[in-house]
């Protein structure tokens, strides 16, 4: 009722905000913790963050395609760990990057390929079946890598690009920026994106009104597969290995990161910069935990939790959106 | 406004009141169920029917009011859901709410009336002979061990009150409230059910609350009606009263003349804009169709008759098995709808909500989906959109607060608007529309016909399939009526076009 505008309008910038909110919270208290006041608010400490978070915004990008579409893909961790050792072995091997960079992305698609012919074809939800290729990627990596890790051999030219700064910012970070602004614009600026977000607030009627459900589908799992595919070289330049077991870590908390990103820039939807948001969050809230001496198992906590958060809110303010006039 | 001191009244309010924010949805409204009776409560959307069935279901407090149940008083503001049952309230909504793949047992005992033994497992025989005894006492003529979705739609809404009601005592003192519960069904199983509604009102002394868009209905059982417009009691009409014409006017708020648009002219020598042959494809085959430039043609036929399915061929959302298709003169295939919404086709659901809406999306969303492509100029030309959204809004007449507003937050009158403006506003050749003002009331049904015609009076080919033979009459100029996926009969003209002529043809040819 128009009476009510003026609230609806608080209540949408609250919601816009309340994750940035809750990041500067985050910052202003490891920045005053005397624990961690030392080391969290220094330019290192940004630097290192940012840094290592470039690969998981990366996969974080492609688990939020389907998301659009209310589909699932698990697999995106493993679809990188995947492109990473294979990349990197043709990397020790003497291959230039662009082949390694082509390789991966190859691999993405492929497994996306398979994701979507199984949710589109057959029919098969989404979180059974991506679980499903994950779990044999799983298998095809210990058979590529008996279990052992690529630990020398990666050019440097790899591991300094992505290990080095543009006015003090790791360059890995940018290239995150930039990928995240090319997932933008597929999913807010083309006609292909809008009967995605139609597809996934009424799959029926976007049907009706010529979305073609099952092609639109299967080229967000295609396009999912080639983005998270592309992650592994992050992966492998950030730490100039490429470890069998690193992969499917990613797989959650970039999930987790795509489900925050409904508490952030617009409100109850999956978004871009939401996701963005929200991997600073992750990322600060894992180094300031690790710099006030928690244990390990406290960034599980930490993930897990959000995870559980980020999925309520999704539903929490997908609802209010729907029901409030 | 009208008290009731004639007749034993079973459920009295008195002067429910409700506003959000400064706007009033519920002014001071008085309403008197009387025992036994089937009490008809209409208006149109925004009337403030859904706001007072609220407050009576104790989901939305009321700021001021009171309710009398029998001998029990209770404040409006404080009556919650637990008060409404306790007192013998029950609701029935518009959605089924039943469980087609369980049985008619599990259906009725799910709220809890399994009879159970000590160790908390199901006395099966004890239940089956209660649901027995239940089914006996609502008329309703199924086994308690046969599946819900066996069982026709008509039973189904039976099954339905019967859980509702099954728990109280029949002593007049409990009132049923009925939300639409013909909505969603096929007039032959309308006429099915409002039998079984009059009996369980005549025999068992049940009161009703009756809320129905659907008129004939209403003068058909009604023994009086309540009619809110604006959130205030326009009138509440004796038995002596309840006719259509008097209900239309108090609800609309103007003579019943204006409300109809004229049928369009002669159109029989134009050249056609559709013409199917043989077209062939689920219920449907080898029929033959032809819609000229400006002409309504409508569907007619029972349930399982092929009218929506040949809507559906021809817009691609099912496949053809065979025939042909001609566009203006031209060979069209279509595989899928992409294709006929390019070729100039546009459809209108049957089911709004489930399958026309995208109810989380803005209505600018809503309007422009089918136009995604020429609004991409490598960007989304999103400002271009919104004001060609406002510009919708205003040229058809749909009550929104925003462009960018939610779907979900327009009422349905509004949301079949922006539904069929979808297709107005880019050139569309051919309309094809399903049940077009299926639940929506009658000014919004108004408002709806005369958009219809203005099309057609520009020049698009419409055609209608309805299971609502006054729409028919009024909008098409020629109707055909269809039995098992093939074409029966024919009307056309002024004198065969006829809301009667319709009901008996259409008998006529189920009784073939």
């Amino acid at each position: 009722m128009r009476t009510r505008q003026g609230g609806v309008r608080w209540a949408y910038l609250l919601e816009a905000s309340a994750l940035p909110f809750l990041l500067v919270l985050l910052c202003v208290f490891f920045a005053l913790l005397p624990a961690t006041s030392d080391t969290f608010p220094t330019m290192d400490n940004l630097r290192i963050t940012i840094g290592a978070q470039a690969a998981l915004t990366v996969i974080a990008m492609s688990a939020l395609v389907p998301l659009i579409c209310q589909e699932y893909d698990f697999s995106v961790g493993s679809i990188a760990g995947l492109s990473a050792v294979f990349s990197a072995s043709v990397l020790v091997g003497g291959g230039s990057i662009f082949v390694a960079l082509g390789l991966s992305i190859g691999i993405g698609l492929a497994v996306g390929l398979v994701n979507g012919l199984l949710v589109t074809r057959l029919g098969v939800n989404s979180v059974v079946s991506t679980l499903g290729t994950a779990t044999l990627i799983a298998g095809v990596v210990a058979l590529k890598t008996n279990g052992k890790s690529i630990v020398s051999g990666i050019p440097d030219e790899l591991t300094d690009f992505v290990s080095g700064t543009w006015l003090g910012i790791p360059r890995g970070f940018y290239v995150a920026v930039i990928v995240s602004l090319g997932v933008w614009y597929l999913l807010r600026q083309t006609p292909w994106g809008r009967y995605l977000a139609a597809i996934g607030d009424n799959r029926e009627a976007a049907r009706l009104l010529g979305a073609n459900v099952k092609r639109r589908v299967l080229t967000a799992y295609l396009i999912t597969g080639a983005v998270a595919g592309a992650a592994a070289l992050l992966l492998i330049g950030d730490t100039g290995t490429a470890s069998p077991q690193v992969g499917p870590g990613y797989t959650l908390p970039a999930i987790a990161a795509a489900f925050l990103s409904v508490a952030a820039i617009q409100p109850g939807r999956f978004n871009v910069w939401g996701t963005l948001v929200a991997i600073i969050f992750l990322g600060a809230l894992n180094s300031g935990l690790n710099l006030a001496g928690a244990s390990p198992y406290i960034n599980d906590f930490a993930n897990g939790g959000a995870l559980i958060l980020g999925v309520a809110l999704a539903s929490l303010l997908g609802r209010n959106r729907q029901q409030r006039v | 406004m009208n008290p009731d001191d004639g007749g034993n009244v079973a459920l009295r309010v008195r002067g429910a009141h409700k506003s959000f924010g400064g706007t009033v949805a519920l002014d001071r409204v008085d309403l008197d169920v009387r025992a036994g009776e089937i009490h008809a409560l209409v208006g149109g959307n925004g009337s403030g029917k859904s706001t007072l069935l609220k407050i009576l279901a104790g989901v939305l407090p009321a700021d001021e009011g009171s309710l009398q149940l029998g001998d029990q008083t209770f404040d409006l503001q404080s009556f919650g859901p637990r008060d409404s049952r306790a007192c013998g309230l029950r609701f029935v909504h518009q959605q089924p709410t039943v469980f087609p793949n369980l049985t008619v047992m599990d259906n009725l005992c799910v709220g809890g009336s399994f009879a159970v033994g000590p160790a908390g497992g199901i006395r099966w025989r004890a239940t089956r002979a209660n649901v027995r005894d239940v089914l006996a006492r609502f008329g309703i003529d199924a086994a308690p061990d046969d599946l819900l979705g066996s069982l026709s739609p008509s039973k189904r809404t039976m099954v339905e009150i019967a859980r509702a009601l099954q728990d109280l005592k029949q002593d007049g003192r409990s009132v049923l409230a009925l939300d639409e519960p013909t909505a969603a069904l096929p007039v032959k199983e309308v006429e099915l059910l409002l039998p079984m509604l009059q009996r369980l009102a005549r025999d068992s002394g049940q009161s009703i609350l009756f809320v129905s868009h659907r008129l004939d209905e209403i003068v058909q059982i009604a023994a009086r009606v309540t009619v809110l417009r604006d959130g205030r009691n326009v009138t509440t009409l004796e038995s002596d009263q309840v006719d259509k014409a008097t209900i239309v006017q108090a609800i609309v708020g103007r003579p019943l003349d204006t409300y109809f648009p004229e049928p369009v002219s002669e159109h029989a020598q134009a050249r056609p804009v559709l013409r199917a042959r043989g077209l062939a494809g689920g219920v449907v085959s080898g029929l033959d169709l032809e819609v000229a430039a400006g002409e309504v043609v409508g569907l007619a036929g029972p349930m399982g008759s092929g009218r929506s399915t040949v809507l559906k061929l021809i817009y691609g959302a099912v496949q053809m098995r065979g025939g042909t298709l001609e566009l203006s003169g031209k060979a069209l295939t279509v595989h899928d709808p992409e294709q006929a919404i390019a070729a100039g086709i546009g459809y209108v659901p049957e089911d709004r909500v489930g399958h026309g809406i995208l109810p989380g999306l803005s209505i600018a969303d809503n309007l422009a989906i089918v136009d995604a492509r020429s609004y991409w100029r490598g960007h989304q030309q999103r400002r271009r959109e919104l004001a060609d959204a406002t510009e919708a809004i205003r040229r058809f007449g749909i009550k929104a607060s925003s462009p960018a507003a939610p779907m979900s937050s327009l009422s349905g009158g509004n949301q079949q608007k922006v539904v069929l403006a979808r297709w107005l506003r880019r050139s569309t050749r051919l309309l094809l529309l399903d049940e077009p003002t299926q639940a929506v009331d009658v000014g919004a049904r108004a408002d709806l016909w005369r958009l219809i015609h203005e099309a057609s009076e520009a020049g698009v080919a419409v055609v209608i399939a309805s299971s609502d033979p006054e729409e028919l009459a009024h909008m098409c100029e020629r109707v055909l009526i269809l039995r098992n996926g093939r074409v029966a009969a024919e009307l056309s003209g002024p004198n065969a076009v006829t809301e009667d002529e319709i009901s008996r043809v259409m008998m006529d040819v189920e009784a073939a």
